[in-house]
């Protein structure tokens, strides 16, 4: 929680930043960031549950204030190292928000998403673990 | 006198530590994956890809049609020939026996209705396409289209049946006609739920703190319960209240069928799904939403797909042997002793292996069988169905 606050502080300290939307409805979700991209999204439903699929919402930001694009999200558990038995599709929202559908943990522990975004040319992969109970 | 003054003092010291060690020590951490096992019955299954599930004129019509040979190409064969009432809802044989000898295993139908995949590679993603398959694989009960459709509309009692189901006459074209019987046989087998056993009373007392009635548990199976979600690492697999995560896994069981012929496992069962006019894609799926099908639209090809079969769920395990999708150990210790001393040669994984031999000790061999049995309990009688219109 301390750490989502430090973000946002960094993040508003940080006009270039500022017109990116980071509202995801229902309260904010996670915030991760890179060099050049500022990413929040938050699971749907908003508890994971093993087994059950679900979605994640995103809102892809850039540096220099525009809308980034999603390419690609996956998932893995590193430490036995598989994908997960679905692949995800992302629809475009607009305006640099996506929901991407069909994700499935499907056993408890460590999952490690990888979220591929582009702005330009190259892409950057963006990552974040989830501990599912 | 005082002999038995000290005979009962003696007593009365062992019988202490006796009584407070029938039960064990349970963490925090381990009290909540226990409790991750239940409560148990879960909620009526429902359905949204079948418009009749959960009703009790769906239900009926279903059981009438599961126990009616007329659907089967030569008269003889219902489902109820290989998935028996009496046996749980299978046949108690290693394999299949139709006319030939089955490669696969006949599956309990015990929860079916809480499962997303179907038969032992998931070929089918709902419980009426799985019903389909049976009826017109030649060698199983070698039906049709058509011969489903004119039982329907030809007997007074199904027609009849069929109209009360789905609110109009049987006349519709020879598939749809089949794919309703389908879904009325799926109404039917989604309300086959196991009934309660002794592990979950135990696991209901320890999640709510009831160490008396907890301590009526057997050590053993307490045991045996500390090894599968512990050590043994097995809940990663069979999770939940049924037992089961739903997908798929390998655990070194060899997919030979015959010498030179393999069983593919998931792999072959993801190809068969996409190549149904019955999968949760097509037209027969009744849910608008989409959300039924959301498994089936994402469902991912993999390498390690070959080989892997359905997790089973693990309620009433004790009385349906044999066990594995072909039949391969008659007894649960086979099943044990197969956990235990797994060659590692037989599993691959890049990462930490989720199987890998347990070397287990002939007490924990023990203590797991007998935990394993715990799950099981004996269902109710069931009363006869009654005429579907009388
Ligand atoms: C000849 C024996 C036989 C007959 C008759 C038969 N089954 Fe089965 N059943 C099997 C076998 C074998 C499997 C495993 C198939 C596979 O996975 O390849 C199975 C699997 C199933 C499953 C999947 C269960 C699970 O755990 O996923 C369902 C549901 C089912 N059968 C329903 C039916 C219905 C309904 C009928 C009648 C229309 C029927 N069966 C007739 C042998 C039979
Ligand atoms: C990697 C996932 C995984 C783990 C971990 C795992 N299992 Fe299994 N289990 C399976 C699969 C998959 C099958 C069916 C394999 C087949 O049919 O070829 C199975 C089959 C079984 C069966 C036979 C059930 C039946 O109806 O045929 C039993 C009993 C069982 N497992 C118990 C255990 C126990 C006890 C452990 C821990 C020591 C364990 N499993 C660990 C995936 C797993």
């Amino acid at each position: 929680m301390r750490l989502l606050a430090a973000l946002f502080a960094f993040f508003f300290a940080n006009a270039a930043w500022a017109d990116c939307p980071l509202d995801l409805g229902r309260g904010t979700g996670l915030v991760i960031f890179s060099d050049h991209y500022m990413i929040a999204f938050r699971p749907d439903p908003l508890r994971i549950e093993v087994g059950e699929p679900f979605a994640l919402l995103f809102n892809v930001c850039t540096k220099s204030g525009s809308a980034g694009e999603l390419v690609a999200v996956d998932a893995q558990m590193p430490e036995h190292k598989h994908t997960m038995n679905y692949h995800p599709s992302i629809v475009s929202k607009g305006d640099g928000r996506f929901r991407a559908e069909g994700l499935v943990f499907h056993m408890a522990g460590h999952w490690e998403i990888s979220i591929d975004v582009r702005a330009g040319e190259e892409i950057e992969r963006l990552t974040h673990d989830y501990y599912i109970k | 006198m005082r002999t038995a003054l000290l005979a009962a003092a003696l007593l009365a010291a062992l019988a202490a530590p006796a009584a407070a060690q029938r039960l064990l020590d349970w963490s925090e951490a381990e009290v909540a994956l226990v409790g991750q096992h239940g409560p148990w019955p879960l909620p009526p299954a429902r359905d949204a890809s079948n418009r009749i599930s959960g009703t009790p004129v769906g239900i009926a019509l279903g059981e009438h049609l599961f126990n009616d040979a007329r659907l089967s190409g030569d008269g003889l064969m219902s489902c109820a020939t290989c998935h028996q009432a009496g046996r749980d809802w299978s046949d108690g044989r290693a394999r299949g026996r139709a006319r030939v000898d089955l490669d696969r295993r006949t599956p309990s139908l015990w929860n079916v209705g809480y499962l997303h995949w179907f038969g032992w590679t998931g070929a089918g993603d709902s419980l009426w396409a799985q019903s389909i398959r049976p009826i017109l694989d030649p060698l199983e009960m070698a039906g049709s289209r058509e011969r489903a459709s004119r039982l329907l509309r030809e007997d007074k009692d199904l027609a009849c049946g069929y109209e009360r189901a789905f609110g109009t006459k049987p006349d519709g074209d020879d598939e749809r006609l089949l794919v309703d019987a389908a879904k009325a046989l799926a109404a039917f087998q989604a309300t086959l739920v196991s009934p309660r056993t002794r592990f979950d009373d135990f696991r209901d007392a320890l999640v709510a703190g009831d160490r008396e009635a907890a301590a009526r548990y057997g050590l053993s199976e307490q045991r045996g319960l500390k090894l599968f979600i512990g050590e043994g690492n097995c809940n990663a697999c069979h999770f939940g209240p049924r037992f089961t995560n739903g997908e798929f896994g390998d655990i070194g069981i060899a997919f030979f069928v015959r010498p030179g012929e393999v069983d593919s496992g998931r792999l072959g069962g993801i190809a068969t799904l996409a190549a149904s006019p019955f999968n949760l894609l097509g037209r027969y799926n009744d849910d608008p939403s989409g959300i039924s099908a959301r498994r089936t639209r994402h469902v991912r090809h993999l390498h390690s797909n070959f080989g892997e079969f359905r997790v089973p769920g693990l309620r009433q395990v004790g009385r349906s042997a044999a066990y594995m999708h072909n039949g391969g150990f008659a007894t649960l210790e086979d099943v044990v002793r197969h956990y235990s001393e797994v060659s590692p040669d037989r599993l691959h994984s890049d990462g930490t292996p989720l199987v890998r031999p347990l070397g287990l000790s002939a007490q924990q061999s023990t203590d797991l069988v007998a935990f394993l049995r715990s799950l099981d309990a004996d269902p109710p009688p069931r009363p006869a169905p009654s005429p579907l219109c009388p």
